[in-house]
């Protein structure tokens, strides 16, 4: 009998308990074990990764808490599998690879692996995980952007099987060995993957041995219909109505003069919602377009989690399955940037997917006042830095910069952090220092630029300077060097984004907020400053002691305390003026 | 000659006193304010209670939370940082990941609590090259000493030098600190290459500035705590527990509190490894459950576990020091259960705490907690409640289980509290899980061991949810953590980073390892020494912290005392071992990389020995019988089921449940099916009936 079928069992509420529990350590656990083991930076360090079970119908039944823009992404994998899978069924010892971002995948480089979970030589569902691979043989090292098409994203896998009963598909392996730039990270790392998957299918059965498996897939469609049900609570408090916000992306990496429109509009009917992106931009002819089904629907699904279900103000956690976002559709015209059309590129996407949960937040200020931030950051800087070492092998490393958020109704946004899908770890520098030929010269709290002011101001982005100790390459993904995160509620908005390269004392070059393949000398050195947040409400009602802090902590300059905050400071006795910053407030406040 | 040993818990202050007279047990008022006014008067008044002069107490051992609570309660010392010229933000940066996925209004403790404020961190030009660790610019002496008069200015005594590479060479760290002494010779100073000399900047300096920023309080505790037991005529040896299970004196800890943030629950995992032995025993998993949460470690073969250092926070601050493997939940008596919005039946993380705390104290609390679902149970006798001293109103208990949880649930009063204590043992389960077999350790080989007043009501729930083998209750398991720091060893340890390929390597690098191995224990050989410890009674043990070269995890392999060309690959085995163990997995063929060297130091000292019981006389255990109740257990059953004083049980009686033991702060759950076996120190090994 099916799995599905509902209410086959009814589980009580404590049993529930006790199976999510179970589910949630099975999916820590097959996360723990990849990125502990693996290889790659990306992996080890930045846990670019998510891992999960799924039963037939490609429901995700549990996922590990590591990166959102993986979480709930592996279903249209599932998918994309299932259209595509060789030999056209699953046996038992399979174990498939998959990445083609027409047949579901995030894009190119986050591989799927994926086991079929057998019970009795009967298929019951799937063990799976996803991760970002350095290299995949792409036209440029580690990352792209400007190519002509999907095909020179590197190796596309489509229900691809590493392994077929048991049994290693050698020829496949060896493949791999020889088309990517980093191979033995690659190799070692799905070899991660495999360990991982593998270890989530042996859990999986010893849990239905222990619950029996209607109990379990009951329990499983009872914990979806849970968070259906908080998710649709939430979306019932908000006023029925159509919300939209619009902001501005630079360019597709290749024509430059050309600013790229996101529209989005949220209409909110009853307990549920749609998110229409209709009235952004056309396709690019770059791969600055995001694959549909794998991540726009992903970071749309995402952005109600963080807005409406909030871990931090909420008492108890949704848990991480398909439930929460049943109440919400999403829309993309095919052609368009969020929803291209085959054989188009999309494999930078993420500043997009960043800035469109941006957008609806914006759109929904005017409702949710005291649950909306000001402008984030919303964009990635994702740099891939190679070169080819004396021995003649490639060295690829790829790194995450953060952002800032923007001010929020009861704190400062949070500095130098991973914004919004993004939540991935730093590299740390010394670490990178014994390996590559490359050294940090500069990583701190940008201070070039103030973030957004307000009652509450914006986070402050960072600055990252990176010297290349030997000729190589540079791609970089970026955004936002045009158009600034907003504030909102009287709150100012924040600071642009920016990208230098340099050599020695010469003078710095500025850089478009995306460049591909780009050679680069020994000693040039490559500085990105990512936006500041915007700043929420008036920043009269900021308290002179939080400016003072700001000015002695070097956020905010004296004459900015005095000018945009009304906050008189003497920074040698590190004091307010309390007398001058009453009359300075008066002075500054509207009549 | 007598040995105390003192535990400071948020509520009671445990002692327990060894002498020749006996072991006397007593508790007093923790002294919020500070700990060691409820220390010195319970040492005091242990000794009025053995019948003993405080000069005769040879040593006292104290587990303390004062270094934990600075960093709960954020008032550290304001401290100054000397860093490197372009990375002045470390600390406020940290590895740049959110706590939380999923929201907008998450807190970032390293900038909201940050340890050392922006404006006391000051950027001073210097630069070790990497890989080689040359000086490649020197340091700037005269920007050294104008933050020095910053610092003057603004009366910051403790100060924090980390700076980049120091972990390839710490001169620029020893030289700084040689000027900051001369600007300000009272300063309390931490450089990150001595507290933690280990790659990864964030988490050194993290390391150096928690150490400054919990040390002069801490210190002044520590010092102020030996004045007043000197004070009170009580001239002992007084020695500190330390997070990673061994003790150490005063002046260590003065100057490197980050060895004590975890002192309290260190002596709990002791005390129950030692438990463990006195039953014959040695695979145990130690479940403490206390008010609000419970802490669990796993000790396979009676060796207690020391986290991976990459797995060590404190307060969400990363913090390189030696702790013992643990896992700690939101689950204890006053875990609060409830309905959430969307229906959904909770039972912590938060807890009713100790005010109001559970519905039954009558204190205004009106959620149900784990406490009144175990009284509304008949688990636990509200008029029994430490030995009657504390009464509990069950008819509290009952009507917040019936209004919170079986209302709306449409349950049951009794199912409704039956459910209450299965979800809060599940969380338990699963965090035992995730410190066992989630490790590659089969919980069928061990035992589990619960302790804390509470600790024993589940035992036998617990080894059934995990498939444990048995259930061994402690002889007092309400002073089991006070126990323990009578029958912990010394333990210090160093590290030094020594980074290069295990595999390839030839005489010249095994030579350079033997070197530093040598000096590191060299420098355990010395703070043992400095405690008197004869070369005879000195253990020191080698570790080497090695991953697959690229890998970002280190694991622990088996290092011998000289390493040779010969040996080496025992090493790179055993490395391959542990990872096959841990992860399921291993890469033959890849090269093994050594990150870290650390030596482990110790010296037996002499363990509080516990009397044996008498031995039954083949009498009925009828003579321990106080009365009998109905009780509820885990199958729905509601039984007659009589409450045993456990103090009045011979070794060799077994008691049949379903039974309750009873001693005066804590209750043993026996079920149906299950039998209760005394042991001969009068702790007890639970099992299934015909196991």
């Amino acid at each position: 009998m099916n799995q599905m079928t509902k209410s086959a069992v009814d589980v009580d509420p404590i049993t529930l308990q006790v199976i999510r529990g179970a589910f949630e350590t099975i999916a820590e656990e097959m996360g723990h074990v990849l990125y502990r083991m693996s290889f790659s930076s990306i992996i080890r360090e930045s846990q670019d990764l998510g891992a999960g079970l799924f039963d037939l119908n490609f429901n995700t039944l549990c996922e590990s808490e590591s990166t959102p823009m993986h979480i709930g992404s592996i279903p249209a994998y599932l998918r994309g599998i299932g259209e595509t899978l060789e030999d056209g069924t699953w046996h038992e010892g399979d174990v498939v690879v998959h990445n083609h971002p027409y047949y579901g995948s995030s894009h190119t480089p986050d591989l799927a692996v994926v086991v079929p979970v057998f019970l009795d030589g009967r298929l019951i569902g799937f063990a799976g995980n996803t991760a970002h691979h350095v290299d995949i043989g792409a036209a440029t090292p580690g990352l792209i952007i400007d190519v002509p098409d999907v095909f020179a994203e590197g190796m596309l896998f489509a229900g691809t099987k590493l392994y077929r009963k048991g049994e290693p598909n050698t020829a496949i392996w060896n493949y791999i060995r020889r088309n990517s730039r980093a191979a033995q990270q690659l190799v070692a790392d799905i070899e991660a993957q495999v360990a991982s998957a593998r270890l989530g299918a042996r859990r999986f059965v010893e849990l239905i041995g222990k619950y029996g498996e209607e109990t379990v897939f009951a329990a499983a469609n009872q914990l979806m219909d849970y968070a259906e049900r908080m998710m649709r609570q939430k979306i019932a408090a908000i006023p029925d109505g159509e919300y939209s916000a619009e902001g501005w992306l630079d360019d597709d990496g290749r024509n430059r003069d050309r600013r790229l429109k996101v529209k989005v509009t949220v209409r909110v009917a009853g307990d549920g919602l749609e998110v229409d992106l209709t009235g952004s931009a056309d396709q690019t002819p770059t791969a600055y377009n995001v694959p549909f089904e794998g991540s726009t629907k992903v970071a749309a699904y995402a952005a109600f989690r963080k807005i409406l279900l909030d871990t931090a103000t909420s008492e108890s956690r949704v848990p991480s399955n398909e439930g929460s976002f049943r109440p919400i559709t999403v829309t993309a015209p095919l052609g368009s940037i969020y929803n291209p059309r085959f054989p188009a590129s999309a494999e930078a996407r993420f500043t997009q997917c960043n800035r469109m949960i941006d957008l609806i937040i914006r759109a929904l200020a005017p409702v949710l006042p005291e649950t909306i931030i000001a402008g984030s950051s919303a964009s990635i800087s994702f740099a891939a830095y190679s070169g080819v070492r004396p021995s003649g092998d490639y060295w690829v490393f790829l790194e995450v910069n953060e952002g800032a958020y923007g001010g929020r109704p009861r704190s400062d946004g949070p500095d130098s952090i991973d914004n919004l899908m993004a939540n991935t770890r730093n590299n740390p520098l010394e670490d990178l220092a014994m390996h590559i030929p490359m050294i940090c010269e500069r990583y701190e709290l940008r201070d070039d630029m103030p973030p957004g002011a307000g009652e509450f101001r914006g986070g402050i982005g960072v600055v990252k300077a990176q010297r290349m100790l030997a000729p190589g390459f540079i791609t970089h993904e970026s955004e936002r060097h045009t158009d600034a995160p907003w504030g909102i509620f009287g709150g100012t908005e924040g600071a642009v984004g920016r990208c230098t390269i340099h050599n020695g004392d010469g003078a710095a070059r500025d850089m478009p907020s995306k460049f591909s393949g780009l050679a680069v000398a020994a000693d040039d050195v490559m500085t990105y400053y990512s936006p500041n947040g915007g700043g929420y409400g008036d920043p009269l009602k900021r308290p002179p002691r939080k400016v003072l802090d700001d000015v002695l902590d070097g956020f905010c300059s004296v004459d900015r305390a005095r000018e945009v905050y009304g906050v008189i400071v003497d920074p040698e006795a590190e004091t307010v003026d309390m007398a001058a910053t009453e009359a300075a407030r008066k002075a500054l406040a509207p009549h | 000659m007598a040995r105390i040993g003192v535990d400071v818990g948020g509520t009671n202050t445990d002692l327990v006193l060894e002498s020749p007279a006996g072991i006397f047990y007593h508790k007093v008022p923790t002294t919020l304010k500070n700990q060691s006014i409820g220390v010195v008067d319970g040492v005091l008044a242990i000794c009025a209670r053995a019948g003993l002069n405080p000069t005769e107490v040879e040593t006292i051992v104290h587990g303390t939370t004062t270094a934990t609570n600075i960093t709960i309660e954020h008032n550290g010392s304001d401290c100054g940082m000397l860093t490197t010229e372009g990375f002045r933000d470390i600390l406020h940066i940290g590895r740049h990941k959110r706590p939380t996925n999923f929201s907008l209004h998450f807190d970032v403790p390293w900038q909201s609590q940050p340890l050392v404020k922006r404006r006391n961190r000051i950027a001073i030009r210097e630069r070790i090259a990497a890989p080689s660790g040359e000086v490649a610019v020197a340091l700037d002496e005269a920007a050294v000493r104008a933050a020095c008069a910053l610092f003057r200015k603004r009366g910051i005594k403790s100060i924090v030098i980390g700076f980049m590479f120091s972990f390839l060479n710490e001169a620029h760290e020893q030289r700084a600190k040689e000027i900051v002494l001369e600007e300000i010779p009272d300063a309390y100073i931490t450089l990150s290459s001595e507290v933690a000399k280990v790659i990864r900047e964030y988490e050194r300096f993290s390391t150096a500035a928690m150490n400054s920023y919990v040390g002069p309080k801490t210190a002044f505790y520590l010092r102020d705590l030996e004045a007043r037991l000197q004070g009170a005529g009580i001239h002992s040896k007084l020695r500190i527990m330390q997070s990673n299970g061994g003790v150490s004196t005063v002046d260590a800890c003065a100057r490197r509190p980050i060895h004590i943030l975890m002192s309290g629950p260190a002596g709990g995992v002791i005390g129950g490894a030692s438990e463990g032995s006195m039953a014959g025993t040695p695979n145990l998993i130690t479940v403490d459950i206390g008010g609000t949460s419970a802490d669990i470690s796993t000790i396979p073969g009676g060796a207690v576990k020391v986290m991976n250092p990459r797995d060590t926070f404190v307060s969400g601050h990363p913090v390189l020091a030696p702790m013992i493997d643990m896992v700690t939940i939101g689950a204890g008596g006053g875990s609060v259960a409830f309905i959430d919005e969307a229906g959904g039946f909770q039972v912590g993380p938060r807890s009713a705490g100790s005010e109001p705390g559970p519905a039954c104290y009558g204190r205004g609390g009106t959620e149900p907690t784990v406490t009144d679902a175990q009284i509304v149970l008949g688990r636990l006798d509200p008029d029994m409640a430490l030995g009657g001293d504390l009464r509990l109103d069950a008819e509290l208990s009952r009507r917040a289980v019936e209004e919170k949880i079986a209302k709306p649930l449409g349950l049951t009063v009794t199912k409704a509290a039956l459910g209450i204590i299965r979800i809060i043992n599940n969380n338990m389960a699963l965090a035992i899980r995730s410190n066992s077999v989630a490790r590659g350790i089969d919980p069928r080989d061990f035992s589990i061991m619960p302790f804390g007043g509470a600790g024993p009501l589940h035992g036998v729930a617990l080894a059934e949810a995990v498939n444990a083998r048995d259930v061994i209750v402690p002889v007092a398991p309400g002073i089991t953590a006070a126990v323990g720091l009578l029958k912990s060893d010394l333990r210090y340890e160093h590290t030094d980073a020594v980074i290069l390929e295990l595999t390839g390597a030839d005489q010249a690098a095994i030579e350079r390892i033997n070197a530093i191995a040598a000096h590191l224990r060299e420098r355990v050989r010395d703070e043992l020494n400095a405690d008197g410890i004869e070369r005879a009674r000195q253990k020191i043990e080698l570790v080497a912290e090695c991953r697959y070269a690229g890998q970002g995890f280190e694991l622990r392999a088996e290092m011998p005392d000289t390493l040779t060309l010969q040996n080496k690959a025992g090493v790179v085995q055993s490395f391959h071992d542990r990872h096959h163990l841990d992860y399921g997995y291993s890469y033959p063929q890849a090269e093994v990389e050594l990150i870290t060297l650390r030596a482990i130091g110790s010296a037996a000292v002499r363990r509080m020995e516990v009397p044996k019981i008498a031995a039954t006389d083949g009498s009925s255990p009828d003579r321990a019988l106080l009365f009998v109740r109905k009780t509820t257990f885990d199958d729905g059953r509601t039984l007659e089921t009589p409450r045993y004083d456990r103090t009045k049980l011979f070794a060799g009686d077994k008691v049949q449940g379903p039974a309750i033991l009873v001693q005066h702060d804590s209750t043993t759950l026996v079920p149906p099916g299950y039998v209760a076996e005394v042991l001969d120190y009068g702790n007890t090994r639970i099992r299934a009936l015909g196991a």
